[in-house]
């Protein structure tokens, strides 16, 4: 178990700018007994500023888990990895390429900016809303992640 | 078109000293070569000092002016100024004795037409000196067509790989929206499946197993155009390898037909190794799919003819009617309803792009009832001609 999970809900933050695949995403977390509060960035601005905190995002504490889409508006997938993997702060957050892409150039482009893992989004619902259970699973329930200074 | 006294000939006169002249007023009779050269299809001329002294009708007709205008003038001012250093070049290296082969260059007719021209020539003596008699053809009609045999060629080509970049970008594109309708028809089927009334469960049922349907086509389509688009370098591979891979991804069909399939000894080949097995693995999962009554028996073995190998895939299975023993290769091709075979229609389309991409052909020999032979060829790996 995760040191905070016990104090407080997961947090996670979804960038991704489909509806479809964010209203999908909400069904697949809904489901099961962990805790968790999604938070979401329709695109690449939005999730650096959530991660930075600012404006409206002031209060917002850092997420525990990142799910990241590569084809954002504005600032793409790769832009916001670089820049989270960048920062001292937010480096050790794990994030979960979460994409359609299945090219190969994608997924060596992303896991040398320290992608923590790169998943192709299934075609079909039901594989779809297990792989994303199994992320959430994975990440916060299996793995030891350190502990956050807050 | 050019003699000794031109351009970097004048350097020649020491090594021209070895090449064996042909000595027309002294060792052939003058009256042989006055029917040749008046006669000839070929434009026959003598040019010393870099200006024609003689011309044949032909020459003269080729190049437009009459013979007369031709004598007295410099025979390098009706190349073309672009090819007059190449043209140079080529004459010396022949009148040297360094070229054998003919040369081809454009010339400027006196109404200013551009012909294409290709030429011999040789260094006589005329006069008691050093002079070059030339041999010239038209070929502009086959130069002219070979240049359009080019311009097809290449727009053939520039058509074909637009076209699988179309298929590429369409069956990849369409992806995402149709996982959208695809999942919430899904999510709609999951939630609301007898919850609405019957009607609504059947809408709901077609409007499924169409995304489906469109989905798996969209796959193969998009795998179709992958071949040409996306494929990896050939290198050798071992038969059995790919052999042993394609039957390991059909081990579930395998193991509920019962099929046993075997193969001979089989050498290496040059190929891209992803796509052999598909070819190998879409085969053999035909032969499967296909059975007939008897559990399926599916042989594998290859002849050598020249540097091509000849694979058989042979089955037990329920056959093809010969009518159809070319359509089956095209996309969504389909000899039965989906009730009774599932699938695509694009597992043999894929096998033949992926045969053409190697150098190859593939046809069947199949009788309804009687099981069917599929044939491939592929460069054997290391042949002459590989």
């Amino acid at each position: 178990m995760n040191c905070q999970t016990a104090e407080r809900p997961i947090e996670i933050l979804l960038v991704e700018d489909n509806p479809g695949d964010v209203r999908l995403i909400v069904e697949a977390l809904s489901d099961g007994n962990v805790d968790n509060k999604l938070h979401i960035a329709k695109d690449g601005m939005e999730a650096t500023a959530f991660l930075n905190r600012e404006g409206k995002y002031a209060d917002k504490l850092h997420p525990d888990l990142i799910l990241l889409d590569l084809n954002l508006p504005k600032k793409n997938g790769p832009e916001v990895l670089a820049e989270i993997k960048e920062d001292h702060a937010l480096k050790h957050i794990p994030v979960v390429i979460l994409t359609s892409s299945q090219e190969g150039d994608d997924i060596v482009k992303t896991y040398n900016l320290h992608a923590n893992c790169y998943v192709t989004k299934p075609i079909d619902l039901e594989q779809f809303i297990r792989v994303v259970k199994s992320i959430r699973d994975f990440w916060l329930t299996i793995v030891k992640l350190p502990a956050e200074e807050r | 078109m050019i003699d000794e006294m031109t351009g970097e000939l004048s350097k020649i006169p020491q090594q021209a000293a070895e090449v064996e002249l042909l000595d027309l007023e002294l060792k052939q009779p003058k009256e042989l070569f006055r029917i040749l050269f008046y006669s000839s299809p070929i434009g026959v001329y003598i040019v010393q000092g870099g200006r024609f002294k003689i011309v044949n009708h032909k020459l003269a007709d080729i190049l437009r002016y009459s013979e007369e205008e031709l004598v007295g003038m410099p025979s390098l001012s009706l190349v073309h100024p672009e090819d007059r250093n190449a043209v140079k070049e080529c004459a010396v290296k022949m009148l040297n004795g360094e070229r054998s082969s003919e040369y081809e260059f454009r010339i400027v007719t006196k109404r200013a037409e551009i012909k294409w021209v290709m030429e011999t020539v040789a260094p006589i003596l005329y006069q008691q000196r050093r002079a070059t008699l030339g041999n010239l053809i038209d070929v502009t009609k086959r130069k002219q067509a070979e240049e359009r045999l080019n311009q097809i060629a290449n727009e053939m080509q520039r058509s074909n790989t637009e076209l699988e970049q179309f298929a590429y970008v369409i069956s990849h594109d369409l992806q995402e929206p149709l996982r959208m309708v695809s999942s919430y028809t899904q999510l709609l089927a999951k939630r609301y499946q007898s919850k609405l009334d019957t009607d609504a469960d059947e809408f709901i049922s077609y409007a499924v197993d169409g995304a489906k349907r469109m989905q798996t086509l969209l796959y193969d389509l998009l795998e179709y155009s992958r071949v040409g688009t996306r494929g990896k370098p050939f290198r050798l591979v071992e038969c059995k390898d790919i052999i042993e891979q394609a039957l390991a991804n059909l081990k579930v069909a395998i193991e509920e037909s019962g099929a046993v399939v075997n193969y001979d000894n089989l050498l290496a080949i040059m190929g891209d190794e992803g796509q052999l097995v598909r070819l190998f693995q879409n085969l053999i999962g035909n032969a499967i799919k296909f059975r007939g009554q008897e559990t399926p028996q599916v042989h594998i073995s290859a002849r050598r003819r020249h540097n091509v190998l000849i694979f058989s895939v042979t089955d037990n299975g329920i056959g093809i009617d010969p009518q159809h023993s070319q359509s089956i290769f095209e996309i969504f091709r389909r000899l039965h309803t989906k009730e009774e075979y599932p699938g695509t229609g694009m597992g043999l389309a894929i096998c033949k792009k992926i045969v053409e991409r190697h150098g190859g052909r593939i046809w069947v020999q199949s009788q309804p009832g009687e099981g069917s032979t599929f044939y491939f060829t592929i460069q054997v790996a290391g042949g002459e001609s590989a």
